[in-house]
């Protein structure tokens, strides 16, 4: 369907939509296992139990994406789903005030005025919002970065929705999971996702028969819950976690694994007034 | 709504919900107006007094001198506009939007059938599929099947806000509400912040509902405020929310104002809160807000209590009421730009873990900050009234930052009239 309004797209669009995206692989070069990344089509997870850090590192990219170049920031559009209805925007002002030279009003809104915030209340107008997303992202060449926080919100509605059968159980958001791998290659995105662990990993269960099983999942506390869909589509996952003791400084850490090509990093953060810090 | 063909899809929980409040609502409707009715007048009037005494104590006031903003054209702007400006339409439950004449202009009663015919009976069905085989099997124009996708999505798509005109809107939505304990407001950035959820959570006895009664005491007299309080184990006492208001002034006619403002429902199980929940936003989005004041708080004691009887057994269903019950209470403090204040139990993993929230991690990323109570347990001769509460989540404050809180006698006028109670 979506190929009926590609198709009545300009030339000018067009081209926007295939050269115009700036280099984005200095969005936070620690969060990556290899060089380079993330670069446009990219898929990335963020997982973890609450108060890991998971939204707070999205303010910390916002951040990074709708500072001006001049301050050092990458100077593209953002588009915020929020499904938890989470999203702080006062926190979000609080980290641009401490990395703005001149946190001027007038500045702050000039960066969020890149900023698009959506929030969606079911799965279903989650999918639908996503459909109507689509003339936006092509109405605007420099939004490059999706944000979805969180994909597993209607986890549990969905499933008592769709009563025994589990294709209507995932029906909703394995359509939203399709349509949000077609926006990102059309229009060149990168999207992070957030994904919560709501499922404890049980030792026998499901999961081993899965093919594809990176050795370091099994460390993690991982259970693949969600549409394969979405398992299929993700090219990086970052597992957040926190340290109890507190007396460490840096107490958040994420591993982050490239799963096509199986690397691996993991690195620990803080989280201070001034927003996430490596 | 009522289409025959709806039942399949309905979900249990909507179903019971909707009856519910289709029988009930209309008699506590005319109790609710007549009650209200003669002191209209004043209830506003007062409300917009104390606006600006609010903004002082807002993110607003503290960034940049908030300007005496609000009163009342600014009050209705807000509760009418919500979050991205479409409040109605979070009470639809899209899940169940079957196609139907009249739906949206275009939308034929013969195109209906044809589509029917082809098996896309409702909004997402249609929407998601491929619109020029549609029109080549249905034989229908390809230009109405296009027009007709558009008004659907803009009708049930939810709308993207720009970032910076939210920002616009929240500096003058958000309030931060003192709790009545400074080192409580202390522990939460000064005060409980609207827009959000947040947890107390304690083992029985920690001063959970007392808490809860201090925050109702502090913004209906403070603060002028109404206050929903929904209490789902009966342990509301007026009795003693009487003692905090006595403790913080002696005006008798404020006391009695300030309890009129504290409205309290018991509700005894989830569809009781639900249904209470649908029918404050019936009120709030119908701006049926004047005959009742300004409400900015909701307090839910307890929550587990009424979660705990669905867990176990075929959980899938219970947690998704649970769910459902979170997505109301989120959205209702975001459209509305209410504190949404709720408690919870704490449990161990095994008898010397460390205690944590009860209700397990599906719930856990519902509220956004979590306060945990616990007793001190050095002077156990005498009732003791000390409290420590310490930080287990915050958007904005370190976690793990304490605090000691006396949830007894001090705010209470004479010590001597106290009742045993005085301990809880």
């Amino acid at each position: 369907m979506a190929d009926a309004f590609g198709g009545a797209e300009s030339g000018t669009q067009l081209l926007a939509r295939l050269e115009g995206r700036s280099s984005l692989k200095n969005l936070e070069p620690c969060l990556f296992a290899e060089e380079g990344s993330p670069v446009h089509g990219d898929v990335i997870e963020f997982h973890g139990p609450e108060g890991t850090g998971k939204t707070e590192m999205l303010y910390h990219l916002i951040a990074r994406c709708i500072i001006p170049k001049a301050e050092g920031g990458l100077e593209v559009e953002v588009m915020f789903v929020d499904t938890d209805y989470h999203f702080d925007m006062l926190r979000l002002v609080t980290i641009l005030e401490n990395r703005l030279a001149q946190g001027t009003e007038e500045m702050i809104k000039q960066c969020l005025g890149r900023l698009f915030l959506v929030s969606c209340s079911s799965s279903t107008q989650l999918l639908l919002t996503l459909y109507s997303l689509e003339n936006l992202f092509c109405a605007h060449p420099s939004l490059c970065v999706l944000l979805l926080d969180s994909l597993s919100a209607f986890y549990w509605i969905d499933r008592s929705n769709g009563g025994e059968s589990l294709t209507l159980q995932e029906m909703n958001l394995k359509k939203c999971a399709n349509f949000l791998e077609k926006l990102v290659t059309q229009h060149h995105l990168i999207l992070f996702a957030t994904t919560q662990t709501l499922m404890q990993k049980s030792a026998n269960s499901a999961e081993s028969f899965l093919p594809l099983k990176l050795p370091h999942e099994t460390d993690t506390d991982y259970r693949p819950y969600l549409c394969k869909s979405w398992q299929q589509m993700v090219t990086h996952r970052m597992f957040f976690s926190k340290q109890c003791n507190s007396a460490n400084s840096k107490a958040f850490t994420v591993v982050s694994c490239h799963r096509k090509r199986n690397q691996i990093v993991k690195r620990s953060f803080s989280v201070a007034e001034c927003g996430v810090q490596f | 709504m009522g289409e025959p063909g709806q039942g399949t899809e309905t979900p249990a929980g909507w179903e019971s919900r909707d009856g519910k409040r289709k029988k009930e609502t209309p008699a506590g409707w005319e109790n609710r107006d007549g009650e209200r009715e003669p002191e209209r007048g004043a209830r506003t009037g007062m409300g917009k007094g104390n606006r600006s005494g609010m903004g002082e104590s807002s993110r607003a006031g503290k960034r940049s001198g908030p300007g005496p903003s609000a009163g009342a054209g600014s009050r209705k702007e807000r509760a009418g506009c919500g979050e991205p400006g479409r409040s109605l339409l979070f009470s639809i439950p899209v899940a169940m939007v079957v196609l139907r004449a009249g739906l949206c202009p275009g939308l034929s009663e013969d195109m209906i059938q044809l589509l029917s015919a082809n098996g896309i009976r409702t909004v997402v069905d249609f929407v998601s599929s491929d619109l020029e085989d549609v029109a080549q099997k249905c034989s229908l124009s390809y230009k109405a099947l296009v027009a007709v996708r558009r008004v659907l999505l803009a009708q049930f798509s939810a709308f993207p806000a720009n970032g910076a005109d939210l920002y616009e809107e929240l500096k003058s939505s958000t309030a931060i509400l003192p709790t009545g304990s400074p080192s409580l407001d202390q522990l939460l950035d000064s005060g409980l912040y609207t827009g959000e959820v947040t947890e107390l959570m304690g083992a029985p006895g920690t001063g959970k509902t007392q808490l809860c009664l201090g925050i109702a005491a502090s913004v209906s007299l403070g603060l002028k405020q109404h206050v929903l309080f929904l209490d789902s184990t009966g342990g509301f006492t007026a009795s003693r929310l009487y003692q905090m208001l006595q403790a913080q002034t002696e005006d008798e006619e404020e006391q009695l104002e300030a309890l009129q403002r504290v409205r309290v429902e018991r509700v005894f199980n989830i569809y009781e809160v639900l249904r209470a929940l649908q029918e404050l936003r019936d009120r709030l989005s119908q701006q049926v807000v004047s005959s009742m004041g300004p409400l900015k708080v909701v307090v839910l004691d307890s929550v587990s209590a009424v979660i705990y009887p669905l867990l176990g057994g075929r959980q899938s269903e219970g947690l998704a009421l649970m769910m459902q019950l979170s997505r109301e209470l989120k959205t209702l403090a975001r459209e509305f730009s209410l504190a949404v204040v709720v408690t919870n139990q704490v449990t161990r993993d095994s008898s010397t873990g460390p205690l944590k929230p009860a209700l397990g991690r599906s719930w856990s990323f519902v509220p956004s900050t979590r306060v945990l109570l616990e007793s001190k347990e050095a002077t156990r001769e005498k009732c003791s009234t000390q409290r420590a509460a310490s930080l287990a989540k915050s958007p904005r404050q370190p976690t793990g930052i304490q605090v000691e809180l006396d949830i007894g006698n001090g705010d209470v006028l004479d010590p001597s009239l106290v009742t045993p109670t005085q301990g809880l």
